[in-house]
């Protein structure tokens, strides 16, 4: 599995959205469940996914699955695999 | 100060007969009644307009109906709380559950927050044995729950971790300590959050009550599933271990315990709600903070019952 597909993998799972709603220029305004809770959820997720633990600040920046793939990339981890 | 200010019994018996009235629950009545001198009145009435003082005795549920009632009164009148058994917090805690049809509501906020509250360990008396043990794993469950939330800050998880090694000793059944083990576990775990486990008893509570009656409460559900969640919980991530490494907390005794709240038969006969509420379990507000994430296919691990 790609870090691709397993970012969308998790979203899907955390946003609880079918695999069509899902792209990489999905927005947290596009989609209801994404909610402060659910902020919680991709931290969580993305640690024990890619082993990142995004801080506080990261965390509260993210507004779309562009931001988490360009913080995980200044991390080393690679999405054009 | 902030509120809950922390009484003791001294305290509450310079309250004036007059203006004080009392709601207890029917299950202490008779130790109370041989403990304080207040008029006791109808739960849920509107109050004389003498009345400061309501002193409330009950369980979390009726603790949590009483901080919200308080503040749909037109007049101020000083709430004090006393647990008449331990598990819920509900005498430190912003936090309210409360009945809402088939679900469970939660609301928070530091205007819910009692007064005063007090313990008497002379309610320990009147609670039988195996309530007093199911109560000790709703406690465990905030203390362990809240050690491992994603949102717990290191400090938090030092004080718990301490809680932790203080519920080890004191061992589960009824003994008065809980009153005080469970209300420092409750508040700390205010401060940042429950998990699956509680998830799971928000969503269950009402459905098993419907099926089975009252035995499955807030409390049995917590005491039955801290051993399966706490297993999913180490098994998804080191997270578990790294953390007990950390706090020098012993994982085996911690397991024993959790073994010994955990009854094989109870959980058998709650699986195909388990299963067939896993899609609402999972959006619920607590499994969502649980320390792991929860995800659609997590059910697997429940249903193959490799952590007995």
């Amino acid at each position: 599995m790609t870090n691709k597909e397993k970012l969308e993998d998790l979203m899907i799972d955390i946003l609880l959205i079918e695999p069509e709603e899902y792209s990489l220029d999905l927005k947290r305004e596009d989609v209801n469940s994404w909610d402060s809770l659910a902020v919680v959820s991709i931290a969580v997720g993305c640690h024990e996914t890619f082993g990142y633990h995004f801080d506080p600040k990261e965390a509260t920046s993210i507004n779309s699955v562009q931001d988490i793939i360009n913080i995980l990339e200044t991390k080393g981890i690679d999405f054009n695999e | 100060m902030s509120k809950p200010i922390k009484w003791d019994k001294s305290d509450l018996l310079r309250l004036s007969k007059d203006d004080t009235l009392l709601w207890c629950t029917p299950s202490c009545k008779q130790i109370v009644s041989s403990l304080l001198p207040f008029n006791e009145g109808a739960h849920f009435q509107p109050l004389n307009e003498q009345i400061r003082n309501l002193v409330v005795i009950g369980g979390g549920t009726l603790l949590d109906q009483a901080k919200v009632w308080r503040l749909e009164q037109s007049t101020k009148i000083n709430l004090i709380v006393i647990p008449s058994i331990w598990g819920s917090g509900a005498e430190v805690s912003p936090i309210c559950v409360l009945n809402d049809g088939d679900t469970k509501k939660i609301i928070m906020g530091s205007e819910y927050l009692p007064d005063y509250y007090l313990i008497l360990n002379e309610l320990a008396g009147s609670i039988p044995q195996q309530r007093a043990t199911l109560a000790c794993g709703d406690a465990w469950s905030h203390a362990l729950e809240g050690f491992l939330s994603p949102l717990s800050t290191p400090e938090l998880q030092a004080e718990l971790a301490q809680v932790i090694k203080d519920m080890l000793e004191t061992g589960l059944g009824n003994n008065s300590h809980w009153f005080e083990l469970s209300g420092r576990a409750c508040l700390l775990q205010s401060k940042a959050s429950v998990g699956l486990v509680h998830g799971i008893a928000h969503t269950l509570e009402p459905v098993l009550t419907n099926k089975f009656g009252s035995s499955w409460g807030h409390a049995c559900l917590c005491s039955n599933f801290l051993l399966p969640v706490m297993a999913f919980n180490q098994q998804s991530s080191s997270k578990y271990d790294d953390y007990m490494e950390k706090y020098n907390l012993d994982k085996d005794a911690i397991k024993s315990v959790l073994m010994d709240l955990f009854n094989r038969a109870s959980f058998e006969e709650a699986m195909p709600d388990l299963i067939e509420c896993w899609q609402t379990i999972i959006r619920d507000p607590c499994s969502r903070t649980n320390s792991v994430l929860v995800r659609p296919k997590s059910i697997s691990f429940f249903e193959n019952g490799s952590f007995i």
